[in-house]
């Protein structure tokens, strides 16, 4: 059993306990054990940016915590998270940033190195591809239209793992390991929108129909980051009010590779029934 | 907005114009300011943050950095959603208020282990700069 620092954000962490719930169950399976990381404020993405050019500081004491439980990994499962994890551990490379942010985080007795690398759901189980395949128990017949986390991959220069950062293979490869089918659909590759709900909720909900339309022929969604879930199954109702024949049902990849590894629905926070018959 | 000095090096090849998202729904995100600084319809606020233009683009143009820029240039501007969601982040540590009650409570119900909220004023401190630089 190995143990790795785990950060929710806050959208998962209040909104989506059912993705933490499989996260834990997949990797538990793999022998990895998360530990949330206590009294973490949220990454500011990409609101704190937006105001101030100190939004990294809120990610440099997230690192600090992380670096004070002794770990060197945090494990992520939101795009925007990732991305300003991982800029502002970029950032702290310089040193006049790294001496500001440890004046600012001396206030609450902490400290930080920098030295934290943090790792997407996605990267983390690519790393263990092999290890995932030879657990799989129940192939599932089912075929996902996958949405990419989009900040967990982009800029490749900082988030890069070796996927291409504008045709990214990696959850597809993911997916097939559970004998599910991918489908190829246009648009596939683009943010579905959700982040602009702050600014523009026409257009971004415009953005969540173009998305819809196109995986009409999948039979689910394939999620990999909360911002995609809020937009297109939170807020799908409004998406398809005058046409609710564009329903479509929606799982987090680790709910999808949960069930392929032989995982009770409900330790996926899953309803029983509803996606094994 | 206004003007934003037009960097050099852009190509005006038009290419981040042509993988945004916010642009395929009909709506101007910055990079229709690059593709052609004259143009006045758009807004930096409406970009996705999904750095689709950044990475393709062949000028090696930070668009991401200068759209952030700009937006805390003309952070008087900013949608509502925007506004409240940093009002809430300096007031709670968290973009969505939850109080740690109602957090216990959800995590029981789900069989997860409790997680303790920040000090409410964590992210002011943190974003107020330390005495020795100001
Ligand atoms: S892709 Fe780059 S070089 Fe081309 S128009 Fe956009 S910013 Fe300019
Ligand atoms: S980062 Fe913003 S401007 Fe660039 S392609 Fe994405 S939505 Fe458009």
């Amino acid at each position: 059993m190995s143990t790795l620092a785990f950060y929710p954000g806050c959208l998962v962490l209040q909104r989506m306990p059912e993705y933490e719930l499989a996260t834990r169950a997949v990797l538990s399976t793999l022998g990895i054990e998360l530990e949330t990381v206590q009294e973490a404020v949220c990454c500011g993405s990409p609101v704190a940016e937006s105001f101030t050019a100190d939004w990294i500081y809120l990610s440099a004491y997230n690192l600090a915590l992380i670096e004070r439980m002794g770990h060197d990994t945090v494990v992520t499962i939101c795009g925007g998270c990732t991305n300003s994890l991982a800029r502002t551990a970029r950032a702290l490379q310089d040193p006049a940033v790294l001496s500001e942010a440890n004046r600012r985080l001396a206030q609450f007795g902490l400290t930080v190195a920098g030295r934290v690398t943090p790792k997407h759901l996605v990267r983390l189980l690519t790393e263990r591809l092999d290890d995932l395949r030879a657990r799989i128990v129940r192939p599932l017949s089912l075929q996902v239209a996958v949405t990419t986390p989009c900040q967990a991959l982009r800029p490749d220069d900082v988030m890069g793992f070796g996927d291409d950062p504008l045709e990214p293979q990696s959850i597809r490869r993911l997916v097939r390991l559970t004998g599910a089918e991918v489908l190829d659909y246009p648009g596939e590759n683009e943010c579905c929108g959700a982040t602009l709900y702050l600014a523009d909720s026409t257009l971004s909900l415009k953005a969540g129909r173009r998305k819809l339309e196109a995986v009409q022929e999948a039979d689910a969604l394939l999620l990999g980051c909360g911002n995609c879930q809020l937009l297109l199954r939170r807020f799908q109702r409004f998406i398809i009010r005058d046409r609710p024949s564009l329903r479509k049902r929606a799982l987090f990849l680790p709910q999808l590779l949960g069930l392929a590894l032989g995982l009770p629905e409900e330790s996926l926070g899953l309803r029983k029934g509803v996606w094994l018959r | 907005m206004t003007a934003l000095a037009h960097p050099q090096e852009c190509l005006q090849c038009g290419l981040c114009v042509t993988v945004c998202p916010v642009e395929m729904v009909g709506g101007h995100a910055i990079v229709t300011f690059m593709a052609d600084p004259t143009a006045t319809d758009f807004s930096v606020w409406l970009c996705t943050s999904c750095w689709r233009c950044q990475e393709s683009c062949p000028g090696g143009i930070d668009i991401y950095g200068l759209m952030m820029a700009w937006r805390r240039q003309e952070s008087d501007t900013a949608p509502e959603g925007y506004r409240v969601a940093f009002e809430h982040i300096l007031a709670h540590g968290q973009a969505m208020a939850v109080s740690q009650e109602e957090l216990d409570q959800m995590r029981a119900a789900w069989g997860l282990e409790p997680v303790r909220l920040p000090p409410p004023d964590v992210a002011r401190r943190l974003l107020t700069p330390s005495p020795a630089v100001r």
